[in-house]
C-alpha cells in the first residue's frame, strides 16, 4: 500500500455483445477505473457488486450500468481485491474459515436443540392458546365429524347411563375447579368398532368415549372419570390445536435445514417428532388427570385398572389380523402402548408430585 | 487441484471462436463440497437466528454458488438476482402458505377458497419466477430471458388441480352427524377410484405439457428453445420406472421375507405356532420399509437420469441443441454412497452429497451452437432491448426453485 494502486488485466462484457475485452482494472479515490483502450470508465466502489470470495469459481463483478467484470485467475483478482482496500463483508470471511464454521456448525446444533426442547412446545402452546375459542371450537367441530363418519357409530348404550356417567364426571370437574374455571366440555358416546375401548379430545373440548371403553369398564365408574379427566387435560393443553402447529413447525424446521429436501425425506423427522411430542403430552394429560381426580375425591390409582384392562385387551386380540383391522388413532387414549409405565405413574402418584 | 484447469479455456477459446462451424460446449462444475459446506453451515445458522428471514440471502449465494461454478465453454454461468427484492417474494410466498395452511387446519370447510386463491395464483407466481431465475441468469456478460406466456403457464399448470377441484365438485355432501349411507359411501368411492386412476393416466401428459412450456420457453440472445420430445416418450418413461419399482419392490420383500425366516430357523429351531404368528406380523412392517427405501433410492435415481435424458436430449433452438447423457448407473451409484454417508455423518455430508449429484448432472450435458457463437449472438443482441431487459421491473423477486 502506499505505492501506485495496483492494476489488474481482466476481461469486460458489455452486457450487450458476448464478446469479451481486454480492461485494466484499479482503484482509486473510492471509485472503480477500468480502462478499455482509450476509453476510461469510473463506477462508484459501492455501486459495484463485488463477487464474494471462495476457493472455487471465477469472479464475476456487476457493473451499474450492466456490464460485468470476468476473471478466471481467482487468487490473482483476491490479491488485487485485497491490495486496492476491498473488504470482504463478515459473512464471508465467516465461511472461508473452517474454523469459523465449526462454530456455526456448533451453533445451528445448539439452536435446533433448543428449538427442539423449548421453542416449538413454547410457540405452539402459546399459538394455540392464541387461537379464539370460537375458532377451537369450529376446528372440533370439523375433525368430530370426519372422525364421526370413519370410526363412529350411534352409541347403544342407555341414555340413562350416559348421564349418569357425565353427571359423575361433572361433579368431579365441579369440585376439582372451585372457581368454575374448567374449560368447556362436551362428552358424547359412540360405538366404534375400530378404535375399539378408547376415547379422545378434540379442540373446543369435545369428548368422545366409546361404548366398548364404558364396557370394559362396567364394574370401574372412577376408572372411567379418569379416563374424562384426562382427556379434559388434553383440553385445558388445547393439545389438538398444539399437535398441528408442532407438527408444521418441525417440517418448517426439516425444510429449513436440508433446503429443497425430498419430500420423502421430510417426513421422517416431522413424524418422529410428532410421536416424541405425543408421548410428552399424553404424560402431561396423565398428571393432570390424577391432579384432578384427587382433587375431585377419587383415588387416581384408579385409572391403574384402565390400563391393565387395556393390557389384557391386548394380549387377548394380538393376532394379526385384528391388529390391521384396528386403527391406532394417535389422539386417543388407549392408542399408546406404554400401558406399565403409566401404570406405575397413577399407582405411585402423590399429590406433593404436583407441587 | 485439477479444477486450476478450468480456468484455461477461456483465454484459449478466444483464438478458436472464429474456426468451426459448429461448435461444442463443454459443460464443468467446479464447485467443491468442502466449501459448500462451510458455505451452507453458516447460511444454516444465520437463517435459523433470523426465524428463516435469511433464507432468501442464503438462496441467493447458493445458487450463485452454483452457477458460478457451471463452466460452460469454460465461461461461468452468473446469478445477478438482488437478494433484497427475493427478500420481498420471500415475504409474499410465506404469507400466501401461511395463509393456505391457517385455513386448510383450522377452516376445513373454507379450504376450497384457498385452493381457489392458490390455483388462480400459482401458475403465474410459477411464471414469475422462471422469468426471475433466468432474466437474473447470465453467460458471458448477456442476460437469459424466459419468453413463457401467461396464458400457457395457465394452461399448462391448471390441469394438476383438476383432480382436488373433481373432489370438491363431485364428491356427495355427507349431513353432519348421520351415518354415511352404503349408496353415497359407494359412490364416494367411485369418483375417488375414477378421478385418480384417470389421473395417473394423464400424468405424463400433464408433466409432457408443462416441460414443453417451461424447456420452450428458454431465450438466449433472441434463440428460443423448444422441446421436441414426443408425449409417447414421457409415457414410455413413467411404464418403465413403474416397472422398474415394481420389480424392486418384490424383489425386497422377496430377500426380507427370505432372510427372516432362514434367521428365525437357524435361532430357535422349530418354530412354535405363536412364534411363527409373530413372525409373519414381523415380515410386513420390515419388508415394507425396505420398500420404502429402496423405492427411492433405485426408482428415484432411474426415473432421474432417464428425465434428465429425455428433457435435454430433446431441448433445442435454431442454433443451439442440448445433449444429456446421464446414465442411470452412475446416478445409482452416487445417489447411494450419498446417502449412507448422510447417515454415517448424521447429514453433515449433506452439502457434499449436493455437489457430488451437481456435478454428475451437469457433467452428463453438452450443449452444440452452429457457427461461432459470438457473431450470432452478437448481431442478434443488437436487435434485443436493453441490457437489465425487464428485470428492473421486478417487485417481488419470485424464486421458487425450479
Amino acid at each position: 500500500m502506499g505505492a501506485a494502486p495496483a492494476s489488474l488485466h481482466s476481461q469486460w462484457f458489455d452486457g450487450q455483445s458476448p464478446r469479451p475485452r481486454a480492461v485494466t482494472l484499479r482503484v482509486e479515490a473510492g471509485e472503480l477505473l477500468m480502462q478499455a483502450g482509450e476509453d476510461t470508465r469510473r463506477y462508484p466502489l459501492a455501486r459495484v457488486r463485488w463477487p464474494e470470495r471462495r476457493t472455487h469459481g471465477q469472479r464475476q463483478a456487476e457493473l451499474p450500468d450492466g456490464g460485468l467484470i470476468q476473471h478466471a485467475d481467482a487468487a490473482a483478482w483476491d490479491a488485487w481485491a485485497q491490495a486496492s482496500g476491498l473488504q470482504d463483508s463478515a459473512v464471508v470471511g465467516w465461511m472461508q474459515s473452517w474454523r469459523a464454521a465449526l462454530v456455526a456448525l456448533a451453533g445451528s446444533v445448539v439452536f435446533l436443540g433448543a428449538a427442539w426442547l423449548w421453542g416449538v412446545p413454547w410457540l405452539s402452546q402459546t399459538l394455540a392458546h392464541q387461537v379464539p375459542d370460537s375458532l377451537d371450537r369450529h376446528v372440533g367441530q370439523q375433525s368430530l365429524q370426519q372422525l364421526d363418519r370413519l370410526f363412529l357409530r350411534p352409541s347403544a348404550l342407555p341414555q340413562k347411563r350416559q348421564d349418569e356417567l357425565r353427571q359423575r364426571f361433572k361433579s368431579l370437574v365441579d369440585r376439582a375447579y372451585p372457581q368454575g374455571d374448567a374449560p368447556h366440555w362436551e362428552l358424547a358416546f359412540h360405538a366404534s368398532p375400530v378404535l375399539g375401548a378408547n376415547a379422545f379430545a378434540l379442540p373446543g373440548g369435545y369428548m368422545v368415549m366409546t361404548d366398548e371403553l364404558v364396557e370394559l369398564l362396567h364394574d370401574q365408574p372412577d376408572a372411567l372419570v379418569g379416563v374424562l379427566a384426562h382427556e379434559l387435560g388434553h383440553v385445558e393443553h388445547r393439545d389438538g390445536l398444539d399437535m398441528v402447529v408442532r407438527a408444521s413447525l418441525i417440517s418448517a424446521l426439516v425444510g429449513v435445514v436440508l433446503g429443497d429436501a425430498s419430500g420423502f425425506l421430510a417426513t421422517v423427522p416431522a413424524t418422529l417428532a410428532t410421536q416424541a411430542y405425543s408421548r410428552d403430552t399424553e404424560r402431561r394429560a396423565d398428571a393432570h388427570a390424577a391432579r384432578l381426580m384427587h382433587a375431585g375425591g377419587v383415588p387416581p390409582a384408579a385409572m391403574a385398572v384402565f390400563f391393565e384392562r387395556m393390557l389384557v385387551e391386548a394380549d387377548k386380540d394380538s393376532s394379526p389380523q385384528d391388529e390391521e383391522d384396528r386403527v391406532s388413532l394417535p389422539i386417543a387414549i388407549g392408542s399408546h402402548p406404554d400401558h406399565l409405565e403409566r401404570i406405575r405413574f397413577f399407582r405411585e402418584w402423590r399429590p406433593e408430585d404436583s407441587r | 487441484m485439477a479444477q486450476q484447469d478450468d480456468f484455461a479455456p477461456t483465454v484459449a477459446l478466444a483464438d478458436e471462436r472464429a474456426a468451426a462451424a459448429a461448435q461444442a460446449l463443454d459443460i464443468r462444475f467446479t464447485g467443491s463440497g468442502s466449501e459448500y459446506f462451510r458455505i451452507w453451515i453458516v447460511n444454516l445458522l444465520l437463517t435459523l437466528v433470523t426465524l428463516t428471514l435469511y433464507a432468501p440471502f442464503a438462496r441467493a449465494r447458493r445458487i450463485a454458488y452454483f452457477q458460478n461454478n457451471t463452466l460452460v465453454g469454460g465461461d461461468p454461468l452468473g446469478f445477478h438476482a438482488d437478494p433484497w427484492k427475493m427478500f420481498r417474494g420471500y415475504l409474499l410466498v410465506l404469507l400466501l402458505g401461511v395463509g393456505y395452511w391457517a385455513v386448510s387446519n383450522f377452516l376445513p370447510h373454507l379450504a376450497w377458497i384457498a385452493l381457489l386463491v392458490f390455483m388462480v395464483l400459482w401458475p403465474a407466481l410459477w411464471r414469475a419466477s422462471l422469468q426471475f431465475r433466468l432474466r437474473n441468469t447470465s453467460w458471458r456478460g448477456v442476460r437469459l430471458s424466459f419468453a413463457g406466456d401467461l396464458k400457457g403457464a395457465y394452461l399448462s399448470m391448471l390441469p394438476f388441480f383438476l383432480p382436488a377441484l373433481a373432489f370438491v365438485l363431485f364428491l356427495p355432501a355427507v349431513t353432519e352427524g348421520e351415518e354415511m349411507a352404503p349408496e353415497v359411501a359407494r359412490r364416494s368411492g367411485i369418483v375417488i377410484g375414477s378421478v385418480v386412476l384417470l389421473f395417473t393416466a394423464l400424468m405424463p401428459w400433464l408433466l409432457a405439457r408443462i416441460k414443453r412450456y417451461q424447456h420452450g420457453g428458454y431465450v438466449f440472445a433472441q434463440q428460443r428453445t423448444q422441446l421436441d420430445t414426443g408425449t409417447g416418450r414421457f409415457y414410455g418413461l413413467f411404464l418403465k420406472t413403474g416397472g422398474v419399482s415394481l420389480l424392486v419392490g418384490l424383489v425386497g420383500a422377496a430377500l426380507v421375507a427370505l432372510v427372516l425366516f432362514v434367521l428365525a430357523r437357524g435361532m430357535f429351531g422349530d418354530l412354535a405356532a405363536g412364534q411363527r404368528r409373530a413372525l409373519v406380523a414381523l415380515v410386513v412392517p420390515v419388508a415394507l420399509g425396505v420398500i420404502y427405501l429402496l423405492i427411492p433410492l433405485v426408482s428415484a435415481p432411474y426415473f432421474g437420469a432417464r428425465f434428465q435424458d429425455l428433457l435435454w436430449n430433446g431441448t433445442r433452438s435454431d442454433k443451439v441443441r442440448f445433449g444429456s447423457a446421464l446414465r442411470f448407473r452412475s446416478l445409482f451409484r452416487v445417489t447411494l454412497v450419498n446417502w449412507l454417508l448422510i447417515v454415517v455423518t448424521l447429514g453433515l455430508y449433506w452439502p457434499f452429497a449436493k455437489v457430488r449429484t451437481a456435478r454428475l448432472k451437469l457433467e452428463a450435458m453438452s450443449l452444440a451452437v452452429d457457427g461461432p457463437v459470438d457473431d450470432w449472438l452478437a448481431s442478434a443482441q443488437q436487435a434485443g432491448k436493453g441490457v437489465l431487459g425487464d428485470a428492473a421491473g421486478d417487485f417481488f423477486g419470485m424464486d421458487m426453485g425450479l
